[in-house]
């Protein structure tokens, strides 16, 4: 069954007369996702291949009542707006590619989004896909097939380009995913480990789940609390990266807004040691990951 | 970005907050107008200035503080050059507390943090309150005399789109040995400021503030230049983070998250690094090409590693065909080797131009694509680069 993205995804992109919304759009018409509209202030009654744009969401769900998924693609300034627009809207899932976007900004939408019950996964976020099924956001490209194969392993990414790389290792040793969620290296984010963990706990076709985790923040050490306590049965395995960094002075930034050295709390130890703790297996490359998952 | 103490407390001012009178000396030999009993303050950005004399208490009434304020110019104070100096009046206080506003992962939103009792901040028990953002911060769980001081720095925590605002410590003033102190709730004063700005705001905040490094020293010129490339170009990334280090193989490393797996097994496999540094999304072949120039323009490198993952839309052929122009225009022309592994659309193409070019123009090239594992090639590139065996 997969999670997040079914067969029952229908998709509305906001920001879709963009460089990125229209080439994402293209991109999940052809791996067989559902794409029924697009908005764009001001440019309502144009078409992006094939597709109708709309000025505003709730002219959008007037014509299109069956969308459940809203993909946002626009600009940092614009972002807050966007969120606000789908979560008021109630549209269930929304996937937010925007990176850069500020952390108050970030802060808000996730408080609106529990509020009224819709998940959130972004920002800075690759997207989500179902192998076989069909994908939200630009995870795997043009042509997600080599990459991607489907299976029963989940696998959830704070890095976009390593939710790819550790998929091909996955598919190239034979083993297929049920999803990967590219949950993005922002501070704060709409879906952690933790989330998703959950989801996948619920997923019949979903056996097992690869974390790929790295420097800063909490989310890793949630995610080993949760599975200590019960809630979630199957097998873990877990890459997590930023040792290098340890001996940077506090306060640097590497590649992702949330990977930051901060001393002990949030330190490539503290990840190790709690999901050690939690009897999750720790791969030292991520090529040892299909041994471990086995 | 963090802000000096300085800078801090004038976005405190700006929102109402009470800080002690003070002067900004930025020149050894200035006129400081501020008199005895006052403290001098080092400016720099890390933090325990105090336990490595960049804090002096100067205790004599209408003492001149000018020849005290020279000997701390020029000083270097946890690895920063002192060239500024800020000069405070003496604030004697009954009471000391601490006060902050941040981000928690944890609560996934704002949270407060509020400490009292003992001095300094170790000696202070803080505990941790979230902080409902949809509705803001209404003076909740600090005593009644600092509800207003409180309030007040939550305007500059959201107005300035901080990451983190600290008053540590915040006092409640004895009247009337304060010279500022002037009547009730003035008495509640910042005798320190910690401000970290959200980077990603700078786009709406109206005050900006000059470029500084959090290492503690200057920027290097690399680092100047490689966060250049991507200004006004928003096609992916190229060196927007780049951070000199001091070995001797030079990396051009993809992707937020791969950068930081490829930095860890190099580092695992006895490699040094000569900088950190990533692109990712879809840079335009120039970006690679600024950004390979600036990496190996380094003295003394014996490799070079141009490293990612199976990319999910990277343009292989066109960041990869950036690399090798950049190769081209340096000099010396690079006699080391030269490792590059990457997956992803367009690579087999940019695989063939390479190797033809590599034959043609004499560059060491060692090409490994997606079925080799990335953090293989780390080995790969450290033998290579210090001779432990050929390949």
């Amino acid at each position: 069954m997969a999670i997040l993205v079914t067969d029952k995804t229908k998709v509305l992109i906001q920001g879709i007369t963009g460089k990125e919304g229209s080439k994402v759009a293209l991109q999940m018409r052809n791996y067989g996702t559902k794409v029924l509209a697009g908005v764009t202030p001001g440019k309502g009654g144009q078409e992006v291949h094939g597709v109708p744009v709309y000025n505003s969401i709730t002219e959008a769900l007037e014509n299109h009542p069956g969308i459940t998924t809203s993909f946002i693609a626009v600009p940092n300034f614009a972002a807050f707006g966007a969120m606000e627009e789908a979560i008021k809207n109630k549209i269930p899932l929304i996937n937010v590619l925007t990176e850069h976007i500020p952390v108050q900004d970030s802060a808000k939408a996730i408080a609106l989004a529990k509020q009224n019950g819709v998940k959130m996964v972004g920002p800075s976020s690759i997207g989500i896909i179902s192998p076989g099924i069909g994908k939200v956001g630009s995870i795997g490209g043009d042509d997600p097939r080599g990459v991607y194969s489907k299976g029963s392993v989940g696998v959830i990414s704070k890095s976009g380009g390593m939710a790819s790389e550790v998929s091909w290792i996955l598919t190239k040793n034979g083993i297929g995913q049920s999803t990967v969620v590219g949950i993005g290296g922002d501070i704060l984010v709409g879906s952690t480990f933790v989330d998703l963990l959950k989801e996948f706990e619920k997923d019949e076709q979903t056996k097992a789940v690869v974390i790929f985790g790295e420097i800063g923040g909490t989310y890793e050490e949630e995610a080993a609390e949760l599975i200590k306590s019960g809630g979630f049965t199957k097998k873990v395995v877990a890459f997590i990266s930023g040792l290098f960094a340890e001996n940077l002075p506090q306060g640097t930034k590497l590649g992702h807004a949330g990977a930051i050295v901060y001393g002990e709390k949030g330190s490539y130890k503290s990840k190790i040691n709690s999901l050690k703790e939690a009897g999750v297996e720790i791969a030292k490359t991520p090529d040892e990951i299909p041994v471990l998952i086995r | 970005m963090i802000l000096y103490e300085f800078e801090g407390k004038q976005l405190f001012k700006n929102c109402g907050i009470n800080v002690p009178q003070s002067q900004l000396v930025t020149l050894a030999d200035e006129e400081v107008t501020i008199k005895g009993p006052c403290v001098l303050k080092v400016q720099v950005l890390s933090g325990k200035r105090a336990d490595v004399g960049g804090i002096v208490t100067v205790k004599g009434e209408g003492e001149s503080v000018k020849g005290e304020v020279e000997k701390l110019f020029g000083r270097i104070v946890n690895g920063e050059k002192v060239d500024k100096v800020l000069v405070e009046e003496m604030v004697d206080y009954d009471r000391e507390y601490y006060l902050s506003f941040s981000y928690s992962t944890e609560s996934r939103g704002p949270v407060l943090n509020f400490g009292e009792g003992g001095t300094g901040v170790e000696g202070k028990e803080v505990k941790t309150f979230q902080v409902d953002i949809l509705k803001g911060y209404l003076g909740e769980n600090v005593p009644e005399e600092l509800k207003g001081t409180a309030k007040k720095l939550w305007e500059v925590f959201t107005k300035y789109d901080c990451e983190l605002a600290e008053i540590n410590p915040l006092v409640v003033a004895k009247n009337p040995s304060t010279r500022s102190a002037r009547s009730g709730q003035n008495y509640i004063m910042a005798l320190d400021a910690k401000i970290i700005l959200d980077d990603d705001a700078d786009f709406r905040r109206e005050i900006k503030f000059p470029e500084r490094n959090l290492f503690g020293r200057a920027p290097t010129e690399a680092e100047i230049e490689a966060r250049k490339i991507d200004e006004g170009d928003h096609r992916g990334t190229a060196g927007s983070v780049y951070w000199d280090l001091e070995g001797d193989i030079a990396v051009i490393a993809a992707g937020g998250g791969g950068s930081i797996v490829n930095m860890d097994a190099l580092v695992a496999y006895g490699g040094k690094s000569a900088n950190y540094t990533e692109h990712s999304g879809n840079p335009p072949r120039e970006k690679l090409e600024r950004l390979t120039k600036i990496v190996l323009s380094k003295p003394n490198l014996k490799g070079c590693w141009f490293v990612g993952g199976t990319a999910n839309f990277t343009d292989i052929f066109e960041t990869l065909m950036g690399f090798v122009e950049g190769l081209r225009e340096l000099s010396p022309k690079p006699n080391y080797p030269i490792v590059i592994r990457r997956g992803g659309p367009r690579d087999k193409e940019a695989f063939e131009a390479l190797k033809e070019i590599g034959e043609k123009e004499g560059f060491d090239f060692h090409i490994y694509g997606r079925e080799t594992p990335m953090t293989a090639t780390a080995k790969t590139m450290v033998d290579l680069a210090y001779g432990n065996t050929s390949y």
